[in-house]
Formats: C-alpha cells, sequence, structure tokens
C-alpha cells in the first residue's frame, strides 16, 4: 500500500515539475531559446506571491491576478531581447543562465536566504488533505495537479485547434518557410513566451502554497525538469504532463523500495536510455 | 512586375551573386538555369525576402522591395516553392494548404483558392487528413505547389520543382506550370532540368557562378552553345 501512496504521490508531484517544464519545452520547440530564466520567473513569482499574500492578507492564489499578467510581460520582453539581439539557441542558454544568477541574488538580497513560509491563516490549503481509501493526498499537492493538467490541456487546445497555433506549428517546423507565407515569427513568438511567463506565473504560486522558499530552489529544479522536458520530447505538451507524471511516480516508486538518494540515480538513467532510443522523446507525436 | 536589378548577395563573406539583374513581365514564365551551385537558389530566397541582398534593387510593381521582409512579401503578391519542398511535415495537407493562406488578402478567398488546388491536384482533396510527411515525393510536390497557390500569388517562385521526381510526375509539374501561368500567375522558374524549362518559358537566363552570363528568349537559350556546354549537357 506504501508502493501505491508513493506512486501516486510522486506522480502528483511530477505534474507541478511538468508545469514547469511546459513553459521551457515551449519556448525551446518552437522559438529555439532554451531559457534558464524561466526558473527565475517561476522563483520571482513565487516570493512574489509570498510577499502579495502576507502584505494584503490575500488568499494566495489570488494573487495571480497581479504575477501572471507581471510575467507575461517580463516574458515577452526576454524574448524581445532574444529577438533583438539575433540570440543562437546556444547563447539563449549562456544568457539565461546569466539572468538566472542574477535573479536568485537579487531575490537573496531582498528576502534574506532564509527559509519564508506563509502563514498559515493566509494559506489554509498547507493543512488540509483528501482522503480516497487508505490513501491521503495534501491539498498543495492536488491544487498543484490540477494547475498543471488544466494548463497543459489549454496549450495543447491552443496549439492544435486554433489557426495561431497551427502558425506556431509551423514556425517551429520551418521558420523561413513559415515567415515566407506571412507569418511574423516576432508576434508569435512574443505571444507564446508571454504565455510561457504566465505559466512560471501560476508554477511560482504553488511553491509557498505547498511549502518553503529559499532563493536556490531553481537549482534543485533545473535537473529534473530538463529530464521531463527530453522525455516528454522537446515542444511536446502533452507528452511534457506524461514524463512529469513517470518521473515523479518513479521518483515516489524508487524512494520507498530503495532510498530517496537512489531516485535520481534512476531518473537520469531513464534520460539517458530515452537519449539512445528515443531521441524524440518517449511520446513521439505523428509524422515528424 | 519584377524587376531585380545589380544584385549582390553573402552568406556571411562568402558572395555568392554578383550583380544580378533579372526581369519577369506579366502572365509571363521566365526560367533561370545554371549548373548546381550557381546562385539560381540563393536568387529566388533573396527575391522572397529570405535572404538580405547587401546591393542592388528588387522591384515589384514599381514598389522598392528590397528591404521587404519575407513575412510581407507574400501579402505583396509572392510566393514560393521551396527547393526540395519544406512542407509542415507534421500537419496534415489541409493545414499546409491553410498555411499557405496565412496572409490576410489570400484568408479572403480560401475556399476559393482551396477549390483551384483541388482542381489542379484532386489528389490533394483525396488525401486532405493525411499528413504531409507521410506523403509520396510527387504528392509532396504538388502541395507544394498548391500551398504557394493558396497564398493567391501573381509572381510565383519556382524552386527546382522537378527535383528528384519520377518522370511521369515531372510532366504533370510542367502542365500544372503552364496551366498556372493561363490563369494570368507570373512565374519565375529555377531548374536543373534546363530542357523541360525552356520548354514552358518565354525568357531564360543564365546563371554561372553567381553571374548572369546570358539572357534571351527561350529559344536563343536552347540553341547557345553555352547553354548546351553547361547545363544541357549535349
Amino acid at each position: 500500500m506504501i508502493e501505491l501512496q508513493a506512486a501516486v504521490s510522486g506522480a502528483l508531484n511530477g505534474s507541478l515539475y511538468a508545469l514547469m517544464a511546459l513553459g521551457l519545452s515551449l519556448a525551446w520547440g518552437f522559438l529555439k531559446v532554451i531559457n534558464l530564466a524561466h526558473f527565475a520567473m517561476i522563483l520571482l513569482a513565487g516570493y512574489l506571491t509570498f510577499e502579495l499574500a502576507t502584505s494584503t492578507g490575500l488568499s494566495p492564489i489570488a494573487t495571480i491576478v497581479v504575477t501572471a499578467p507581471l510575467m507575461f510581460l517580463v516574458g515577452a520582453l526576454i524574448q524581445l531581447g532574444y529577438e533583438r539581439f539575433d540570440v543562437s539557441e546556444l547563447n539563449s542558454l549562456l544568457i539565461s543562465y546569466g539572468l538566472l544568477i542574477i535573479t536568485v541574488q537579487v531575490v537573496t538580497n531582498i528576502w534574506t536566504a532564509d527559509f519564508q513560509r506563509l502563514p498559515s491563516e493566509i494559506n489554509p490549503f498547507s493543512a488540509e488533505s483528501l482522503a480516497v481509501g487508505s490513501l491521503r493526498f495534501p491539498m498543495p499537492t492536488l491544487l498543484a495537479a490540477g494547475f498543471a493538467v488544466v494548463l497543459v490541456v489549454a496549450a495543447a487546445l491552443v496549439l492544435g485547434r486554433t489557426y495561431a497555433g497551427r502558425a506556431l506549428q509551423a514556425f517551429g517546423q520551418d521558420r523561413e518557410i513559415a515567415s515566407a507565407f506571412g507569418i511574423d515569427h516576432r508576434l508569435l513568438g512574443v505571444l507564446l513566451a508571454g504565455a510561457a511567463g504566465a505559466s512560471a506565473a501560476v508554477a511560482g504560486m504553488l511553491f509557498p502554497i505547498g511549502g518553503t522558499l529559499t532563493p536556490d530552489l531553481p537549482f534543485e529544479w533545473i535537473g529534473l525538469v530538463f529530464a521531463i522536458v527530453i522525455l516528454g520530447g522537446i515542444g511536446n505538451v502533452t507528452g511534457t504532463l506524461y514524463a512529469g507524471l513517470l518521473v515523479g511516480a518513479t521518483s515516489g516508486l524508487v524512494a520507498v523500495i530503495w532510498t530517496p538518494s537512489t531516485s535520481p540515480f534512476v531518473v537520469f538513467s531513464l534520460v539517458v536510455l530515452a537519449l539512445v532510443f528515443r531521441p524524440k522523446g518517449l511520446f513521439p507525436q505523428k509524422g515528424g | 512586375m519584377l524587376q531585380v536589378t545589380d544584385l549582390d548577395v553573402f552568406y556571411g563573406d562568402a558572395q555568392a551573386l554578383w550583380g544580378a539583374s533579372v526581369t519577369v513581365g506579366s502572365g509571363e514564365v521566365v526560367s533561370i538555369v545554371g549548373s548546381n551551385g550557381a546562385g539560381k537558389s540563393t536568387l529566388v530566397n533573396a527575391i522572397m525576402g529570405i535572404l538580405r541582398p547587401r546591393r542592388g534593387r528588387i522591384v515589384l510593381d514599381d514598389q522598392d522591395v528590397t528591404e521587404t521582409p519575407g513575412h510581407r512579401m507574400c501579402r505583396a503578391g509572392v510566393a514560393i516553392v521551396p527547393e526540395g519542398r519544406r512542407l509542415f511535415p507534421s500537419m496534415s495537407v489541409e493545414d499546409n494548404l491553410d498555411l499557405g493562406a496565412f496572409n490576410r488578402v489570400a484568408r479572403a478567398h480560401y475556399e476559393e483558392s482551396l477549390q483551384w488546388v483541388h482542381t489542379l491536384f484532386p489528389r490533394l482533396a483525396d488525401r486532405r487528413s493525411q499528413l504531409a510527411g507521410s506523403l509520396s515525393g510527387g504528392e509532396q510536390q504538388m502541395l507544394a505547389i498548391g500551398r504557394g497557390l493558396m497564398a493567391r500569388p501573381r509572381l510565383l517562385l519556382m524552386d527546382e520543382p522537378s527535383l528528384g521526381l519520377a518522370p511521369v510526375v515531372v510532366d504533370e509539374v510542367f502542365d500544372v506550370i503552364e496551366t498556372v501561368r493561363d490563369e494570368g500567375v507570373s512565374v519565375l522558374l529555377v531548374e536543373q532540368n534546363a530542357q523541360m524549362a525552356l520548354d514552358v518559358s518565354s525568357r531564360a537566363y543564365l546563371l554561372a557562378e553567381g553571374r548572369v552570363v546570358m539572357d534571351g528568349t527561350a529559344e536563343e537559350l536552347a540553341k547557345s552553345r553555352e547553354v548546351r556546354d553547361s547545363v544541357l549537357g549535349l
């Protein structure tokens, strides 16, 4: 039974990582930028959620009204910068790593390196949980999973069913030719980067709801999130969710069957195997 | 309708075109022949706005479009059938055609254009929901031409449309070029298959090592020693 609990809880946790991977994967797949600043936006959104909720007494979920548009703007501005200076894929990785380091430092200066936790009267979710039979799920994890599923499904629908989404797909497959048919990549790119930023705001909000904040959290996320992006297939949104659930469940199971310190070993072995045998991800899209 | 004057195009520091001048009149098929690496595709990509020329002028219907980026050129009435087809492989035939009509002018005529393309290539109608990447080479070329026509161009740039196709399909492609011309679309045709290209063209240019070395009527070029030596291999 403990194995089942570990696997399901792990999968739910994994969905939060999938939510973080979503924006990264979209920008990488469609805009050819590896935007580590995505983690900076998640961190910043987490602290802003904390700050807004504690100073106004609002529910942390309500702060999204402020953080999502703000991060949309930040994401869009960073993309404009990449466009303006014609930054290549590899250089975007280096530049955004710099942006991430700067953000971590700024966050440390403002909020200190100490743990920050929302007071429980503002964050009612922290103590709640849902029992299903003998399984028990903390409310913050369920919230994270709910947001992740909603955003991934929304992203998949926009990409597959709307005209702008198809234009983006075309752009991801052949940017020169897409542009020759009138697809203005700048506008689409900025909108996509903005949407990725807004998704970072949602992911960021979930951290103070679920636990404590420290400025060096991004360095704990990067490895797992990249693993999920690669396993899911770069630019494949539903694949990202499946990969998140898989990685989460695997980590959870390994942690109870062996020890928690073995899970990264198993997860990254999985990534290496995937890169050898399924380089386009575990859940390849048709055609391609 | 198209006047290209003294075009210099570079890839980084390497010059690919030296002072190329080409004109295409209304309702005319003009071909650019020349061997591999002569700069034919470079010329087409520069006209489309995919490459930016370093010197020279491109004028379309009295409007200077030298600096116009690719995504505006198609609204100005130019569409491309690129070398190697370059379809959107993981999208359906229908979506590929749909994206061909992405620009606002073409969008307004979507149904009409789709009907036209389906009349020209009935097979595309049968395979509308199939993925572009899963089509045969000939069908892919038809889709590439169809996608170009969906943009409702007045000038269609066709880059090596017969490359890698079976002879029967090549004939079909050249028939379509004539049909398209008869409907009033000008065509600038880049081809290694010079014999067939000259057959459907009124005028032609011979490109060698990035320079226009000869121009004239298609007949003149077909008979000339230069063309026979360098491209026709006679």
